[in-house]
């Protein structure tokens, strides 16, 4: 007990002495965070409009008419079962023109003036893993799809989503090598100021040394110091972000990022401020 | 003296050498060091006395030839056994090395605290090696309203609460008038006589009286021999 109240008395002491470097290692840490999250929201903004586009993200598969609703569905199967596809559904006639008159009730009289005999075709609606979704794989897959016999033709509606897709992947490729530079520079940072605070308190570390203290005591006020700084720092730049992203509300319509990536961003900030401060207290001998 | 003959072996040297960059700090040191016994190491400022005691508490390791602290060896301790030995090693140094930011007390506990002795138990000791020393009024005092006698006192204090087997004294009267330096000696010696082997290193062998303590005398890190006087003839 008295070794848990010497320790946390040494952590007191060292939070409390000289507070000018740690301050500027906190600022550096914030204002990194801000940037990442930046990129965060952005990320996170731009998959809402993916997922509210989603539908949208799929192939439309005309069958010949001579395909029975059996054929049809052997189809859908077959494609069902390739690579990178999600589902499909079976549209068939009748349901195409429920959907028809259900979506475009003003031209009912199309399918009024071509008559009682005629019929929709029987379609597929594929929708593709995520991940597929780049241009040059969905020309593939297209093609493929319109080599099987029986398809008439495979349609993917809005010209402008691999676009939106290469722009989403590229953000979040960003947005992981932001976060892999963010925690080598922030550990980095807190590892040099973790450091300093050893060399400014060298006679307390000798004294505790030459008392016998064991590592980790000697240790755990530079370590906690570090992790501080990394929630405190992280914590820092999320409220910065916050209030940043509430001014910039009324201009650009977006979201928040969700709490559990806010909880992710103080995670990561307390790894990096403890792999830091570990190493920035490592001692190989004494 | 006349038990050194029978009594443990506390620390051996043999052929120890170890240099900072080029020049040799320690060269070619044989030497045991018994329990019980009072230990006077001189020489010229550089001669390598606080490097020798050191190797002793193992702040440093020999470049060659081997340290052997109370089975503790300096060739095979791995360094999460170091706090087992300093625990074992009272350190004085002529700087007194005391945490400025806590009270007399504070400081003395220190050791204890570290350790994980309980409560009661610090506090026990503390205050009645404090009344020992004739501190108890400086119990609640910071290091930096003391008299430097008054801080060598506490950093001895210190280095005997936890009950070591050796006490290491690197210059301890090094910042210290003559009359105050005496008081130390005095209390070094006492220190010695309840059993506890003690090591003091020291620019001026005169501080200790003659035939109270053995002495070994360090030149450009070569021990020469055992005879105080013959060798301040020899080295003015
Ligand atoms: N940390 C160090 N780095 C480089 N040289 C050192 C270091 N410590 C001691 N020395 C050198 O080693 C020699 C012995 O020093 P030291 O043991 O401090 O002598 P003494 O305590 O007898 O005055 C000296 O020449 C000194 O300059
Ligand atoms: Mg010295």
């Amino acid at each position: 007990m008295s070794m848990i109240r010497s320790a946390v008395r040494e952590i007191s002491l060292n939070l409390h002495s000289k507070p000018g470097a740690r301050l500027v290692t906190l600022l550096m840490v914030a204002l990194a965070f801000i940037v990442f999250n930046t990129f965060l929201i952005i990320s996170w903004n731009l998959q809402g409009l993916m997922d509210r586009e989603e539908s949208l993200i799929g192939m439309e598969v005309f069958l010949q008419r001579n395909i029975s609703e059996a054929e049809g569905r052997v189809i859908g199967d077959n494609i069902g079962s390739m690579p990178d596809v999600k589902s499909v559904y079976f549209v068939s006639s009748q349901e195409a023109e429920a959907l028809f008159r259900a979506e475009l009730p003003g031209r009912t009289d199309l399918l009024d003036v071509m008559g009682s005999d005629f019929r929709l075709p029987t379609s597929l609606q594929v929708v593709f893993e995520r991940e597929a979704m780049t241009q040059g794989r969905i020309s593939d897959i297209s093609r493929q799809i319109s080599s099987i016999a029986g398809v008439d033709e495979a349609v993917y509606g809005e010209d402008y989503l691999p676009g939106l897709l290469k722009t989403v992947t590229t953000i979040r490729r960003l947005v992981i090598l932001l976060g892999i530079v963010l925690v080598s520079s922030i550990s980095m940072v807190v590892f040099y100021t973790v450091r300093l605070s050893v060399v400014r308190r060298s006679l307390t570390v000798d004294i505790m040394r030459i008392v016998g203290a064991p590592s980790w005591f000697i240790r755990i006020p530079f370590v906690l110091e570090g992790i501080l700084m990394g929630v405190t720092g992280s914590a820092g730049g999320l409220a910065l972000a916050a209030l940043l992203s509430k001014v910039l509300s009324s201009a650009v319509t977006h979201r928040f990022m969700p709490f559990s990536w806010m909880t992710l961003v103080i995670l990561l900030g307390a790894v990096t401020g403890t792999v830091g401060a570990l190493a920035g207290s490592y001692e190989k001998e004494r | 003296m006349l038990l050194a003959g029978m009594s443990k072996l506390l620390v051996t040297m043999s052929d120890v050498r170890l240099s900072y960059g080029r020049t040799p700090a320690l060269d070619k040191i044989e030497m045991e060091i018994r329990q019980g016994e009072f230990l006077v190491i001189s020489g010229p400022s550089g001669a390598g006395k606080t490097t020798l005691l050191r190797l002793i508490w193992m702040g440093d390791k020999p470049d060659s030839g081997l340290v052997d602290v109370s089975g503790f060896r300096s060739d095979r301790i791995h360094k999460r056994e170091l706090p087992q030995l300093r625990r074992k090693i009272g350190i004085v140094f002529q700087d007194f090395r005391l945490l400025y930011s806590r009270t007399v007390f504070d400081n003395v506990a220190l050791p204890l605290q570290v350790t994980g002795t309980a409560n009661r138990v610090v506090q026990k000791r503390v205050i009645a090696l404090l009344a020992r020393m004739g501190l108890s009024h400086r119990r609640n005092s910071f290091p930096h309203e003391l008299s430097g006698g008054e801080q060598q006192r506490v950093a001895i204090a210190r280095a005997m609460v936890a009950h070591p087997v050796i006490l290491l004294a690197d210059e301890p009267t090094g910042n210290l008038d003559p009359e105050v330096s005496r008081e130390v000696v005095d209390l070094l010696l006492e220190i010695n006589r309840g059993g506890t082997t003690v090591v003091m290193a020291t620019h001026d062998p005169r501080q200790v009286p003659a035939g109270k303590g053995r002495f070994l005398f360090l030149d450009g890190g070569v021990l020469r021999g055992a005879d105080r006087w013959t060798e301040l003839d020899e080295k003015p």
